[in-house]
């Protein structure tokens, strides 16, 4: 029931909480009784809210966005602004009413015309939907201006009394820096509150949602202070507090919100504010004379302007990382992007698997000595040796003597067989056909700029023909020795154009194993180099079935140790194709990314005592193959493994350092091969590390069989759980 | 290859083996010995499984242990990712010994007790039936015990070689082979896990395979299609053949012995070949036992004496005999001498020490002249002579290892009169003549 109404009362709260871009509910709980300090206006900020809301819902548009608050948000500051400046009653209420809607078409408008840039449009809305309503209002005579902004304190007494009054004013004469009241008076501005306490409050619900953004408010404020200073204006007269807020806002944006905090993206906040506080008083002047304010035009113009010009970088040498998943809050979009960064740097798009069973070496690897250079140095020459290094048996003076010659040449990925060369005679040992220097060849065709190539196979081995819809894995014909092939091999190339003798394209291999100083290492995207002894992970049954996810796949556990006993989750996919296990007791979801032979969680929301919750931590990195022994590590975002709450230092330094770890291992266990499919006992360890000490650690287990997983363990100083696969 | 005149003799000496010379051995560890080099077991194993792991992606061996279970030579297998095949509650209980496990033991053969069965069933071995008799006594164990052993049956079949074994298992042909099945089937205490065939021994041919590993694959597939039950691994035996020359043989049988890529190629083209679903393709395990061992085995040993035969054929007596290498009975065994002698060879016959007429290792071979007290190694005993030896007459002797850095091991100690006289009890009253 809460989660079918999800957009309407989260959508309500992160309409106030989304004005900082935060879906933080405590903050939301913090800014609506301020937006109420002044009773009328708080009130039909609300109500704005929920009509915006209510129609976005009826028109029929995404319930994710309006639970979000991304359309609600301007419109509770339209609604705040009619609420302080005009008398309430009925006449505003009917205005109000098409304003909210107004502001919902222009917010709808602007997602469409600046969305296909990829563009945010932060608060435009509101600042076009209210300059229209003060122009308009000015012939609307039923309207009568307020003038409760004169007599707050009246209002005040009639809600709390004297002790209330003498409370705000307080507050309000407290004895601090003058550059810090305009920096709170600022604050306060945005939701149309011109009172230390307001900012005051808002500051704290800042902090409570983001040390980044709380931090980025303090630098973006002081450095146009500074800016203002240097050029002979004093900000903190009052005409300037009304427009503080949009370097506030300003250094938020592009200081972590929409840029990936660290140093770089502090020095740029250094560096925009002052051409906002340009861009404020030069529009300043302009809007005067038709009596409008500016309101947060600066902010938009040149934090949209900014991120705009970013998009036209070639190379990224400014240090500015734009995002690529939008987690609501500096903090979190930190995490995981560094976090994602330190796991799938030089991941590709399309994975490709080695072309062949069983383990082979590199004989010639990317800008090889003997042909893979220039424009086809991205390409492998593989051939199979014994343990003395030798490539073949005897005295190799056929091909057949060579181990690699005949053996099953596979496809490396889904496609459709491109092209096809079959009748090049083998060379005899030693000699080159340098008149048919690819020698046979198949090209596979996996996307229309996406091209394999398998070259110098054995003659009429070939099996596919074109146009042959082929898997991942399927034969394709045997190694052999045609074209300019002195012995031997096979040549693997990936290229971006469809003919025989197209350039090669620099493309990673994905999920195989590597033995390059004599022990098998999991790699999980790699260039295999020269030397190295590679081969494809072979799904073991009972792996794939306890780890695999698909799309649809139900998951039903008995469970003890977690508040409820019993977990049901799917496998669901979202618009954006992003994967995740929802949890259909909680909500909470599980994001993954699944490769040929292995499956890596990447995000995690929801309830932090879900069984699911543990799961993700556990299966966080896992591969189908089986290997004795093998070890797997990883790091988590530290946000998803520490409490949220309790990294309030480490939040501050964030952008800059980090001491805190939170690192992942799982065992597969020590045996021989065994019949499939095969029982299995895994374990591992997540360890939570402050300078590099650890300071806690959790345990877990995987028992799984041919049917699957079995059960699932977890322990640690407060959790004890069993979760049984039923 | 020979011309008319037959093969060029060549008695190119074996004076070292893994970089030890042979005549330090027999001084330091008797004549005659046998020797093993670890070097060239592991080299054979991986060269096998590369033959076979290059081509399909889900291959076992299973060490099998009559062939040679010296319990060193079964952990450098064991070592290797072999598991055990044996054919005896004994063999079982020295593959468990060895630290098997009993889920990686193929319980194979015509001769297990119920004790032995009861054992295997315990252990959750593989049990390969091999006649009905054996089919209703595992439903009976395996109800007593209330498990459900994984099973799989050997199955005997036309394979297009002479003869067909069909002693072993159920015939395919005659549809025995699917009565089996059917019944295992409906039984709720057995597990069918494989199908199992061994169609012989020393196949000169890889075309055998290819029909017998094509017939399992029928099989297999007439199961899903029957029972919807996916056969989890097909067992296709051992039985290649090594470099030895069988008796008989015109060309050396290093010339005429299918390499591993050739059995490998034939077997797994026919299970590519059969309509297994990708994430039912059952794992392959191959008992190989003769050709991964043979090589790597020598036995060395002294020449007692020459002289001549009655017609006049020179004779050689060696201190090594049929007691030793039983495998002499089938093979045309590769002599040479340890250290280097003159090329001028003669028609000789080869004798052991045995005082007995059978005692014969080659009954006439083009030989050096070797006198008394010169040293010989015969190549490619391996397999088959460490089990299948005789206490006969005389002593078994020595065998020793040389690892990977030509360090020597003694593996199994030479006989004593204790040895054997610890066995023996004499009644009393015998006790005084």
């Amino acid at each position: 029931m809460l989660q079918k109404y999800e957009w309407f009362w989260k959508g309500f709260l992160n309409s106030y909480s989304q004005i900082f871009f935060s879906d933080n509910k405590g903050f939301a709980a913090i800014l609506i009784p301020v937006t109420f300090i002044d009773l009328f206006a708080g009130l039909f900020g609300m109500l704005s809210v929920l009509f915006t809301n209510s129609a976005a819902r009826l028109i029929g548009y995404d319930p994710m966005k309006i639970r979000n608050g991304y359309y609600g948000f301007n419109s509770l500051l339209v609604g705040l602004g009619l609420g302080i400046y005009y008398e309430p009653g009925i006449v505003l209420l009917i205005l109000l009413a098409i304003a909210a809607i107004l502001t919902l078409f222009i917010s709808v408008t602007l997602e469409g015309v600046i969305g296909k840039y990829y563009l945010p449009h932060l608060s435009l809305p509101f600042v076009f939907a209210l300059w229209m309503l003060m122009l308009s209002s000015r012939e609307f005579y039923a309207l009568t201006l307020n003038e409760r902004g004169i007599y707050t304190l009246n209002d005040l007494y009639i809600i709390g009394g004297h002790s209330l009054v003498v409370l705000y004013e307080w507050w309000n004469q407290l004895d601090i820096p003058s550059v810090f009241r305009t920096y709170f008076l600022s604050l306060g501005a945005i939701l149309f509150q011109f009172s230390v306490l307001s900012g005051m409050l808002i500051a704290l619900g800042l902090l409570i949602y983001s040390r980044i953004a709380f931090t980025l408010s303090f630098l973006g404020f002081f450095a146009a202070w500074c800016f203002y200073n240097i050029i002979g204006a004093d900000l903190t007269e009052v005409g300037y507090s009304y427009v503080g807020f949009n370097y506030i806002l300003t250094a938020i944006a592009i200081g972590g919100f929409f840029i990936i905090p660290n140093v770089w993206s502090y020095f740029w906040v250094l560096l925009v504010v002052p051409m906002v506080s340009i861009v404020t008083i030069s529009l300043g002047s302009i809007l005067n004379v038709f009596q409008l304010p500016v309101y947060a035009l600066p902010f938009n113009m040149v934090v949209l302007i900014f991120l705009y010009v970013l998009k036209f970088r070639i190379s990224n040498r400014s240090g500015l990382h734009t995002l690529f998943v939008q987690r609501n809050s500096p903090e979190r979009n930190l995490y995981s992007w560094l976090n994602y960064r330190e796991r799938f740097t030089g991941r590709a798009e399309t994975p490709v698997r080695l072309p062949f069973l069983g383990e082979w070496i590199v004989r010639q690897g990317h800008n090889g000595p003997y042909t893979h250079k220039n424009d086809w140095r991205h390409a492998w020459d593989f051939e199979m040796v014994d343990e003395n290094g030798k490539t073949y048996r005897k005295k190799g003076d056929f091909p057949e003597d060579y181990y690699c010659f005949n053996k099953p040449v596979t496809a490396p990925a889904d496609g459709i067989v491109e092209e096809i060369i079959d009748d090049i005679e083998d060379n005899i040992i030693g000699k080159r056909n340098l008149g048919h220097n690819w020698g046979n060849t198949v090209i596979i065709k996996h996307s229309d700029d996406f091209y394999s190539k398998l070259s110098h196979l054995k003659k009429h081995s070939v099996k596919v023909r074109r146009g042959d819809r082929i898997r991942h894995g399927d034969p394709l014909g045997l190694c052999g020795n045609s074209g300019n092939s002195p012995y031997p091999h096979l040549h693997f190339q990936l290229q971006s154009t469809p003919y025989v003798g197209s350039k090669t394209r620099f493309h990673p291999v994905s999920n195989y194993y590597c033995n390059r100083d004599g022990s098998r290492k999991l790699v999980e995207t790699g260039i295999p180099e020269k030397d190295d002894l590679v081969s494809n992970i072979q799904a073991n049954p009972s792996l794939k079935k306890s780890f695999q996810l698909v799309p649809g796949r139900i998951m039903e556990f008995e469970v003890e140790g977690t508040a409820k006993s019993h977990a049901r989750w799917e496998v669901k996919i979202d618009n954006y194709m992003n994967q995740y296990v929802e949890c259909a007791e909680t909500g909470s979801k599980a994001y993954f990314e699944s490769g040929p032979a292995m499956v890596h969680f990447v995000h995690f929301e929801g309830d932090r005592t879900s069984l699911l919750y543990y799961y993700y931590m556990a299966a966080y990195k896992t591969t189908f193959g089986f290997e004795s022994g093998l070890q797997l590590t990883d790091s988590f975002p530290l946000n998803l493994v520490f409490n949220p709450n309790k990294m309030f230092l480490q939040d501050l330094a964030a952008p800059f350092y980090r001491y805190l770890e939170a690192a992942y291992e799982l065992n597969y266990p020590k045996r021989n091969k065994h019949i499939p499919p095969v029982e299995l006992e895994l374990d591992g360890t997540i360890q939570k590390k402050v300078w590099t000490r650890v300071s806690e650690k959790w345990k877990f287990q995987f028992k799984l069989d041919g049917k699957g997983l079995r059960e699932f363990h977890f322990n640690g100083r407060d959790v004890q759980i069993k979760a049984k696969c039923v | 290859m020979p011309s008319k005149f037959g093969l060029q003799v060549r008695h190119d000496p074996i004076t070292e083996i893994d970089g030890v010379p042979v005549t330090s051995l027999l001084s330091r560890f008797g004549s005659p010995l046998f020797i093993y080099s670890e070097k060239t077991i592991r080299h054979t194993f991986r060269e096998a499984f590369r033959a076979f792991s290059s081509r399909y992606p889900n291959v076992l061996f299973s060490w099998s242990y009559k062939t040679n279970y010296l319990n060193a030579i079964c952990k450098v297998f064991h070592q290797e990712g072999s598991w055990a095949e044996v054919v005896s509650g004994f063999e079982y209980k020295k593959a468990l010994a060895n630290g098997v496990k009993g889920d990686q033991i193929i319980f194979n053969g015509p001769d297990k007790s119920k004790a032995d069965l009861q054992l295997a069933v315990k252990n959750g071995s593989l049990i390969h039936i091999d006649h009905f008799d054996e089919l209703y006594e595992l439903i009976e164990v395996a109800k007593e015990s209330n498990a459900k052993p994984n099973v799989a049956i050997r199955i005997n079949m036309d394979a297009g070689i002479y003869p067909a074994w069909d002693r072993f298992g159920f015939n395919y042909e005659n549809g025995e082979a699917w009565d089996a099945l059917n019944r295992i089937m409906h039984c709720e205490n057995l597990e069918l896990a494989g199908l199992h065939t061994h169609i012989g021994t020393y196949i000169m041919s890889t075309e055998p395979y290819r029909i017998a590993a094509t017939k399992l694959a029928e099989l297999a597939i007439g199961l899903e299609r029957k029972y919807h039950h996916h056969i989890r691994y097909i067992d296709m035996g051992g039985g290649f053949a090594s470099k030895n020359t069988l008796k008989g043989g015109y060309y050396p049988g290093s010339d005429t012995t299918p390499s591993f890529e050739d059995y490998a190629e034939a077997i797994v083209s026919a299970l590519m070949k059969a309509d297994f679903h990708p994430d039912h393709q059952p794992l392959l395990i191959l008992e190989t036992g003769r050709a991964l061992i043979d090589d790597a085995g020598y036995l060395a040993g002294t020449v007692i004496a020459t002289k001549r035969l009655a017609d006049g054929q020179r004779a050689s007596i060696l201190d090594a005999g049929v007691n030793l290498l039983f495998t002499s009975f089938w093979y045309d065994h590769d002599i040479r001498p340890a250290v280097p002698v003159s090329d001028q060879t003669e028609e000789t016959a080869i004798f052991g020490p045995l005082c007995m007429n059978i005692d014969v290792i080659r009954k006439s071979t083009v030989f050096p002249l070797l006198k008394k007290g010169d040293p010989f190694v015969i190549r490619r005993v391996g397999a088959y002579n460490n089990t299948q030896w005789l206490q006969f007459i005389t002593l078994r002797p020595n065998v020793v290892l040389i690892d990977k850095g030509s360090q020597v091991h003694v593996i199994r100690s030479e006989e004593t009169l204790e040895t054997l006289n610890d066995l023996e009890n004499t009644p009393e009253h015998l006790r005084v003549h």
